[in-house]
């Protein structure tokens, strides 16, 4: 079909400009994160690294880091494996698919504040969900305080965020096993393969691209998760709970140290960027076929 | 005859989505509970007399923000998805030097968490006098809902045969008769796809209300669920009421139009 310029700007105009805007506030961001900044507004008075060396003598930017760490370690693996196998668990429940699907996936459609506080009931020490049961089932000594407790509060909100990211993972594995050709499967059973044989040799090897997918939208949830650790335990007990994200608003909209603050969004940027970038690249060449 | 490794299969299927159904089955008793129930820790068995009272206290303090979402979502998904769906299609329909890269660029700030312009966005809206209006949030939202639209609808768009393309050339087409004509029509469930993700997005999306909000006039019901479980602290009838009440919309996008929820969730992966 025959284009002019006009065109060209008439359609991509509207969506270049925004996706200007957004570096430019990108940019402005790491400018800004080289001055100093009282009150409400920056005030352009360059200190170089200042905020930043500032951030580096904080205890309490390395206990985020350090949280941030904790997610990426024990979120990404379980959630990934938990949808693996269910996917291949419902993939050879056959017709009942249809069933099981929904199950697992209806967290995701949820907001975190939602999940959030229905999760802050589950783990509540007092009369919650978990303890209750537990007590029920006469499991008293397993009954704990976990979303209160120092040590456990952190993974109390990794496992809301596993419960809620599984389904997501399982579809895009359902997705992948439903791409491997049947024959290889059917080949495998009529050599008396067991399902744990082809799950192993057959199934693990050919859902890359979908582990690929999943470990890397897990990996930036961990490192922009935010509102779980808002409504579930603002960051308490202590700090154990609070992440950059957080810290980054605590900065800018309670303390107004914009410059700190976003001196902590450029950190989290150097974070993301790792897998941002590649990621990018692999899905554009993918979309260019 | 039921062989063994499915009687495996299916006890742990059950067993696991047991635990997966937990949470939302005490959602809804705890919210139909008297709060004597609630500490008697009485709140998992069914409930008598359902206690629909809870619902009309959350309510109250939620209807304001459950409309002002309605406000704001709505107008923001239309415009986001025709944005993006207008620029996704001419750069996956039309050969240009540029479009590879137009892509990629799109793509990292659409991968970015948007948390690291927080800071500039709150600067820029308040100089535009925009916070704490409705245009403010809307803006806000296709700003940032925009170029996702534009990655999953040039996804489906660039499975779309060239053939047509040339064939409604031929017929004296152009580019923008194409859009409103062709396209449109033809990619509906890949639009509607796009559209029912980026209204659950805006809909469940807490930050932005939060730092562009003040006071209840405009804050969507996310933060203001958010509040509620400061109001209402460890009424947990109350709250799990509220929690309810603000899943509505997307839980029944989710039951009602489930296939285009999937389609648009792995689309947005750019899978």
């Amino acid at each position: 079909m025959n284009y002019n310029f006009k065109h060209l700007i008439l359609f991509l105009a509207p969506l270049m400009a925004i996706v200007a805007l957004m570096y430019f506030m990108i940019i402005w961001t790491a400018g800004v994160s080289m001055t100093e900044w009282v009150g409400l507004v920056p005030s352009w008075k360059f200190i170089g690294l200042g905020n930043y060396t500032t951030l580096l003598g904080l205890g309490r930017f390395w206990v985020n880091l350090q949280n941030n760490v904790i997610w990426l370690a024990t979120f990404i693996l379980p959630t990934a494996a938990f949808g693996l196998l269910l996917a291949y668990g419902i993939e050879l429940s056959g017709r009942a698919a249809f069933i099981w699907r929904p199950l697992f996936l209806y967290p995701i459609a949820l907001s975190f504040v939602i999940t959030g506080t229905l999760w802050a009931w589950m783990y509540d020490p007092g009369s919650g969900v978990i303890n209750t049961i537990l007590r029920a089932l006469k499991l008293d000594f397993l009954a704990g305080s976990w979303i209160a407790s120092p040590k456990l509060a952190i993974y109390c909100l990794v496992g809301t965020a596993i419960w809620q990211y599984t389904g997501f993972a399982m579809v895009l594995y359902l997705a992948a096993i439903h791409g491997i050709p049947p024959e290889i499967r059917e080949a495998a059973m009529v050599d008396g393969a067991s399902h744990l044989q082809i799950f192993r040799h057959i199934i693990v090897p050919n859902v890359g691209h979908a582990t690929l997918i999943v470990v890397a939208t897990l990996a930036i949830f961990s490192l922009k998760v935010f509102d779980l650790v808002w409504v579930m335990t603002m960051g308490a007990p202590g700090h154990r709970t609070e992440v950059l994200p957080y810290l980054m608003f605590i900065m800018a909209f309670q303390q107004y140290r914009g410059g700190v603050g976003t001196a902590i969004s450029v950190i989290i940027l150097l974070l993301a960027i790792g897998v941002v970038l590649p990621y990018a690249r692999w899905a554009m060449k993918k979309w260019m076929g | 005859m039921i062989k063994r490794p499915q009687v495996f299969l299916y006890t742990l299927l059950i067993l696991l989505a047991a635990i997966w159904l937990l949470p939302l089955y005490a959602m809804l008793t705890t919210s139909l509970k008297t709060p004597r129930e609630v500490t008697a820790r009485e709140f998992l068995t069914l409930p008598h007399r359902p206690n629909f009272a809870n619902y009309v206290k959350a309510l109250n303090s939620l209807g304001r923000g459950l409309i002002n979402s309605m406000i704001i979502s709505l107008p923001a998904t239309a415009l986001a998805v025709f944005i993006g769906s207008w620029g996704g299609y001419f750069l996956s329909m039309f050969k240009f030097k540029y479009a590879q890269s137009i892509f990629f660029t799109t793509a990292i700030v659409t991968f970015l968490p948007y948390h690291i312009i927080l800071i500039p966005f709150t600067q820029l809206m308040a100089r535009l006098n925009l916070v704490n209006t409705y245009p403010g949030l809307i803006l806000a939202y296709v700003i940032l809902n925009a170029p996702t639209a534009a990655l999953i609808t040039s996804t489906f768009f660039s499975k779309i045969p060239k053939e047509l393309q040339e064939a409604a050339a031929l017929d004296g087409c152009g580019p923008v008769t194409f859009y409103w004509k062709i396209l449109l029509p033809i990619a509906l469930i890949g639009i509607a796809a796009t559209a029912i993700l980026v209204f659950t997005l805006i809909w469940n999306e807490f930050l932005l209300g939060v730092t562009l909000t003040q006071g209840s006039s405009v804050k969507p019901a996310m933060p203001v669920l958010a509040e509620l479980k400061g109001t209402f602290v460890a009424q947990w009838h109350i709250q799990m009421a509220g929690a309810i009440l603000t899943a509505i919309p997307p839980l029944l996008i989710f039951v009602f139009l489930g296939r285009y929820f999937v389609t648009g969730l792995i689309a947005g992966t750019l899978h």
